[in-house]
């Protein structure tokens, strides 16, 4: 299960992040932060090969000390969740392309998905 | 070995090292000095060969390091340059030992040494010695460059013999097993027989042949040693060494590919020498490069064996760029094996990163990277920490992870500063954190955040301005702690919780009682320049509104004069090309005036976005263009306020156009200077407005109180407006006091009056306004001639009159300008009431109040305003609530006994609370108590209305009939109301007034009063006869009987027949006409009357003769209508009745003296 998920725009701030040890969210914002350099890395590198059939699973970005930073996945069913839930968020009339997402369904299926705090 | 080289690069492999170091006592600087000139020979071409010669300059190196030099000679110290002060012939021998002892250090990897001694002048300096240079001073040593190329030389010398000495051991020859210095006691007592040693042997000693070779500048041959001393090494496992060879290969690879060098700027350690490098490698190594490419035989003269170069062919030697990085690999792993290579493993991942980085593979390099993160290698100092993340900041940046460098920046900044340094570094550490700066994509120019929305990862760049306030402050400059703090407050606000904006603020305070933030640029020693932080978001400001003056203050332009200024700005009348100036809405310029010197008012509306009160204090306005004394205000939002309207205010001190550019506030001790410019959600409707020259100011007081409630027609703006409660027919004064309270002169004052309401019928005047003669003595004060002290108060006393009485309408009483140095007196009499309610209408009618309004106008000029053309209005609003006093509520007309007079009777109602009294001309006084009504009868002499001035043409003209008609009753009403002069007085209240008659009067009544145009007069013995004369006369004799006519119509009337019929009345209600025995007429009992033109008379004669004693009436009848139908007759029929009220006349027939009847 994930400690932390984290959805960012395409100008690089994010838009949602959340993590399950919120004693230490600020060491999860440093992970994430530093795991968009790779994702650049791999979207640039291929984009150059092929734009459009862009794989969008990322694999392992960047493995730290305690855990495993994943990129956006297609292919399990965790991150299809996600997408489909952010699907839902950018579908909602109400919601301004680029702002911070509050959106309550969303909340709920990212709690679904993270390691439940004991 | 423990302490990694961080900026080894793959081409360091091919240098050879020289330790240069002070000996004794040297200044630091001239040490430097010495040793940047001594650097800057980095790279020797030995003669007779075209081969260079690479060296790598060390100030600093660990004995221990130099141990693994077998392992890796680009590691051994080759060369020693001791750089020392010598003051005497005396310290001579001392400083000798010393450079010996040094020697000693490195004794046993050292090829060659040099001593360079400084000051030394005399008989020792004068020894010839090749180890030991002298000059007299730092200054005055021109040779150095030289020296150590001679040095370098001989070094070559003695690398080329050990390499040849090397390469051309035979195989069957002993062959020293060579090792690192954790593996010696490995060894101890291993079977140095065996075949597995030997190959071990061979295999270490081939490795260590290509370096000589690398370092000795034959690459080939380098390639071709490693490429088999990792096949001797592969077969017998040898890990450590093989990843040694394996990484041998790579570097003579790398070389061969990138001549360029890897390293980059990253070489800042000798920063000339890399430099020097970088400029020249790309000359020098290609040449050799191509040099190998070209003549590769060339190279077996040297002593490669001719097996090795046909073993293996060149092609292959070299490895291609992807096959690097797979050998790097390979023996990172291998190295890995080994704890105590943790160094040489963490150089290596650093030599591959740079290669990657040239390549641009940043993901492996990433890799590798990532890698070297998790090399432990014990216990590192605290120094050695930063150094280690500040360059792995630098790689990650080298490969474009900015944000990994930076986040390893900032480690090392925090390391910087650790708890367990005891002297902890804040300028360092707040120097790294500002390197960390675009990682974050964070500026500290607060403009990149006015743009549109925030972009970044707040909650990371919030974090890193809280790192950078807390370490400027403890570098102990507050100035850049609030500035920095600003620059949070500012940009993060959005971000912040409540609890966060609480604890910012208050640091921010905190910080601000030590150094109060500023607007000035703060220039960082490293020439970065922090931009001052205006608050613009503390308060945030929506709309930015420039009010115009109050509307007694508004100027107002002469129409006359704007149009000469309209003509002469532009010939046309229309011009597309102003038309379509594309100027920003701030810049348009506003269509009202500020005056200079009056206090003008810009509007913001501002909301506080903090969760908590907020002080805004000298809160001003910033405008060009004209001199503007800005009044700053100070005030406090309640939390989260909402919008919160704030008015600034300021003079204008001269005239022209004034620009109003922004605002500036002092937030929690933090100036800042808002532009509008920058401010784009600020809704703005014109910032630009003209400032004319200064006007008088007039202040209107007057004697009744202020209304509470404004004037019905609001569409007019007033300065001020006075109400009051009057009855009908009330009359009250009012005092009018202006004074000038402006610095200017007043120089012209017009006064006019309008009356406003229009729903109601007005009858009458209603304002009446006589300036206070006397009061009107200090205008004399405004002349600065007269009175250069200037006192500048100026009265002016009005006398306001209220008469309310009934009357046609009669608003718009205009009152001719008066200047105001002519003491003279004008009365105003505008009256006006509503008209009474016809003597049906129920009693809640009469208790109805009713309003009327007025609007008096002073319009006023004066000073260098009115030079321009500009003049104030002054306008006084007046309500007045009318309350009924007294009704008419029946007019009737009883005739009197004279036909010239009649009697009026009035049935009064008292429509008040209280006992009333009412007086007329002549008249006694009627009491009438509460909503009493009486009738009161007067006695008046009919009026003759033609007396009134008619209108002239003109008018009559332009008016509607019916307005004439109108105007005519009025008159005649007025007419009538003087000559009554009926008054109301209540004396409870101390209130008295005029009633009118004024529209209960109907045409009949009027008819009634009005003295007839033809006047009759009749003479009975030549005596004239009304009602109540008795003429006299005797029987028998022949009386004349004179019927005079005068004409005072405008009209010719007539020819009239008139029949006079004698009657007796019985005083029972008989009258007998049968009178034929005792009345005879001496000739026609009818008199005709010719036509009479206006203002003629015409006589009839008659005569009677009474033959009875006895009392006669005359009746004076007009014929048949017949006879008036005659031509010329018909106006006459047109006449009124009333027109033709002959008096009826009365004759006492009385019998002659006895004497006569004898």
């Amino acid at each position: 299960m994930a400690v932390c998920i984290a959805v960012i725009a395409k100008e690089n701030y994010p838009l949602y992040i959340r993590s399950v040890p919120t004693q230490n969210e600020l060491k999860f914002h440093y992970t994430v932060h530093t795991s968009l350099d790779v994702v650049e890395e791999k979207i640039s590198a291929v984009g150059k090969a092929m734009a459009d059939q862009r794989e969008l699973y990322l694999g392992l970005l960047y493995p730290t000390e305690d855990y495993k930073v994943y990129g956006y996945v297609t292919n399990s069913k965790m991150f299809r969740k996600l997408h489909n839930s952010f699907t839902d968020v950018m579908c909602n009339p109400f919601y301004n392309p680029g702002d911070t997402i509050q959106s309550k369904a969303f909340d709920g299926m990212v709690s679904a998905m993270m390691v439940q705090a004991s | 070995m423990s302490v990694p080289d961080y900026m080894q690069c793959a081409e360091d492999h091919q240098t050879v090292l020289v330790v240069v170091q002070p000996v004794g006592i040297v200044p630091e600087d001239q040490f430097f000095r010495i040793y940047k000139r001594i650097a800057s020979v980095a790279q020797v071409s030995i003669r007779d060969s075209q081969r260079n010669l690479y060296i790598r300059y060390r100030h600093h190196y660990l004995p221990e390091n130099n141990d693994w030099g077998d392992f890796q000679t680009h590691r051994k110290v080759v060369g020693l340059i001791c750089v020392t002060t010598c003051g005497s012939g005396k310290e001579w021998p001392q400083t000798s030992e010393r450079f010996h002892g040094q020697k000693e250090v490195f004794g046993a990897t050292l090829y060659d040494s040099r001593l360079l001694v400084f000051g030394l002048q005399g008989e020792i300096a004068e020894q010839q010695r090749t180890d030991v240079a002298f000059y007299p001073s730092y200054d005055d040593c021109p040779d150095v460059e030289k020296k150590v190329e001679d040095f370098v030389e001989s070094i070559f010398i003695v690398l080329e013999s050990k390499r040849l000495d090397r390469a051309t051991d035979k195989s069957g020859d002993k062959i020293p097993l060579l090792c690192v210095p954790f593996e010696k006691k490995d060894f101890v007592g291993l079977d140095t027989d065996s075949r597995h040693y030997k190959k071990r042997c061979q295999g270490r000693m081939r490795k260590h042949v290509g370096d000589l070779c690398l370092q000795a500048g034959m690459l080939q041959d380098a390639l071709v040693h490693y490429h088999m001393a990792v096949e001797l090494l592969r077969s017998v496992n040898d890990f450590l060494w093989l990843g040694a060879a394996l990484e041998g290969l790579c570097s003579a690879s790398v070389i061969f590919h990138y001549p360029g060098g890897t390293a980059g700027k990253a070489a800042g350690r000798n920063p000339s020498a890399a430099q020097g490098q970088a400029a020249d490698a790309g000359k020098r190594h290609r040449p050799g490069a191509q040099e190998v490419l070209i003549d590769p035989g060339a190279l077996t003269t040297n002593g490669i064996s001719a097996d090795t170069s046909s073993e293996i062919g060149r092609a292959k030697n070299c490895l291609s760029p992807e096959d690097i990085i797979e050998k790097y690999k390979e023996a990172i792993s291998y190295y890995g094996k080994y704890k105590n290579a943790g160094v040489i493993e963490l150089e290596a991942c650093v030599k591959a990163v740079r290669v990657l980085a040239i390549q641009k593979r940043a993901m492996e390099a990433s890799e590798f990277l990532q890698n070297a993160v998790y090399i432990n290698l014990g216990q590192l100092s605290e120094e050695e920490k930063i150094q280690r993340y500040s360059i792995l900041s630098e790689l990650y940046y080298l490969i474009g992870f900015h944000r990994k460098s930076a986040f390893f920046k900032r480690v090392a900044a925090m390391q910087c500063v650790a708890p367990t340094i005891p002297e902890p570094g804040w300028r360092a550490c707040y120097k790294l954190l500002l390197e960390t700066l675009p990682g974050y994509s964070l500026s500290l120019d607060p403009k990149d955040f006015s743009k549109g929305a925030h972009r970044g990862w707040a909650a990371v760049q919030m974090r890193l301005l809280h790192e950078l306030v807390y370490a400027s402050r403890r570098m102990g400059n507050p100035g850049l702690s609030v500035r920095h703090l600003s620059f949070l407050l500012q940009t993060m606000l959005d971000f912040l919780s409540d609890q966060e904006k609480k604890e910012v603020t208050q640091s921010l305070e905190n910080y601000t009682s030590k150094c109060p933030g500023g607007m000035e640029v703060i220039t960082l020693p490293d020439g970065l320049r922090l931009h001052p932080v205006p608050f613009t978001k503390l308060p945030i400001v929506r709309s930015v509104k420039l009010l115009d003056l109050p509307v007694s203050l508004r100027p107002h332009k002469q129409k006359g004069l704007m149009e000469n200024s309209m003509s002469t700005k532009s010939p046309f009348i229309y011009s597309p090309i102003i038309m379509h100036n594309r100027g920003e809405e701030r810049n348009k310029k506003i269509d009202f005036q500020w005056v200079q010197g009056d206090v003008c008012e810009v509007q913001l509306m501002v909301y506080n976005p903090m969760p908590f009160e907020l002080r805004v204090e000298n809160m001003g306005l910033l405008t060009s263009g004209v001199e503007f004394e800005s009044l700053p205000a100070a005030l406090s939002l309640p939390a989260e306020s909402g919008l919160y309207p704030v008015t600034l205010v300021g003079v204008p001190r001269t005239a022209g156009n004034i620009t109003v550019n922004g605002y500036h506030t002092s937030v929690f001790g933090v100036t800042s200077d808002c532009l509008l410019d920058s401010l784009t959600s600020v809704r703005t409707s014109g910032c630009l407005v003209e400032v004319i020259p200064s006007l008088p100011r007039l202040q209107l007081s007057t004697s009744l109180p202020r209304s509470a409630h404004p004037l019905q027609p609001s569409k007019e703006e007033l300065s001020s407006s006075v109400s009051v409660q009057l009855f009908n027919g009330e009359t009250q004064q009012l005092t009018i006091t202006l004074e000038n309270i402006g610095s200017e002169d007043l120089e012209t004052l017009e006064i006019t009056s309008k009356i406003s309401n229009t729903k109601e019928r007005l009858f009458g005047e209603f304002l009446s306004w006589r300036p206070g003669g006397g009061c009107l003595t200090p205008a004399s004060e405004a002349r600065p001639v007269w009175s250069p002290s200037l006192s500048t108060s100026s009265q002016t006393g009005l006398l306001w009159r209220r008469e309310p009485a009934p009357g046609p309408d009669d608003d718009g009483i205009s009152v001719t300008g008066l200047p105001i140095s002519s003491p003279l007196r004008q009365v105003l009499k505008p009256r006006a009431e509503t008209r009474p309610p016809g003597s049906e209408s129920s009693k809640t009618d009469y208790n109805h109040v009713k309003m009327l309004e007025a609007v008096m106008t002073f319009k006023y000029s004066g000073g260098a305003g009115k030079v321009e053309g500009y003049y104030r209005d002054l306008t006084l609003g007046l309500h007045v609530d009318v309350e009924p006093s007294v009704f008419f509520t029946r007019v009737s007309t009883l005739p009197a006994t004279s036909t010239r007079q009649c009697h009026l009777l009035l049935d009064v109602f008292n429509s008040t609370e209280h006992e009333l009294t009412v007086s007329a001309q002549n008249n006694q006084d009627l009491v009438l108590h509460a909503s009493e009504c009486q009738r009161m009868a007067i006695q008046v002499d009919k009026f003759d209305f033609d007396t009134l001035p008619q209108p002239d043409q003109e008018t009559v003209r332009y008016t509607s009939l019916k307005l004439l008609e109108e105007e005519r009753l009025h008159a005649q009403a007025s007419m009538i109301n003087s000559t009554l002069g009926i008054t109301w007085d209540i004396p409870s209240v101390r209130r008295k007034g005029e009633a009118s008659v004024e529209g209960v009067l109907n045409q009949l009544v009027l008819d009634h009063l009005q003295l007839a145009p033809l006047q009759w007069d009749v003479m009975v013995n030549g005596k004239p006869c009304d009602c109540d004369i008795i003429a006299d006369c005797k029987v028998g004799d022949a009386v004349p009987l004179e019927v005079k006519l005068t004409n005072r119509s405008k009209n010719t009337v007539g020819p009239f027949a008139l029949t006079v019929v004698p009657f007796q009345d019985y005083q029972n209600g008989v009258q007998n006409y049968d009178l034929q025995d005792a009345v005879t007429f001496i000739g026609s009992n009818t008199f005709y009357i010719d036509t009479v033109n206006p203002s003629e008379e015409s006589l009839c004669l008659g005569a009677l003769l009474f033959l009875y004693s006895g009392d006669f009436y005359l009746n004076i009848k007009f014929q048949d209508d017949s006879v008036g139908k005659e031509p010329g007759a018909g106006q006459g029929k047109e006449l009124p009745l009333s027109w033709f009220g002959l008096p009826s006349i009365h004759i006492r027939a009385q019998e002659a003296p006895m004497e006569a009847g004898a």
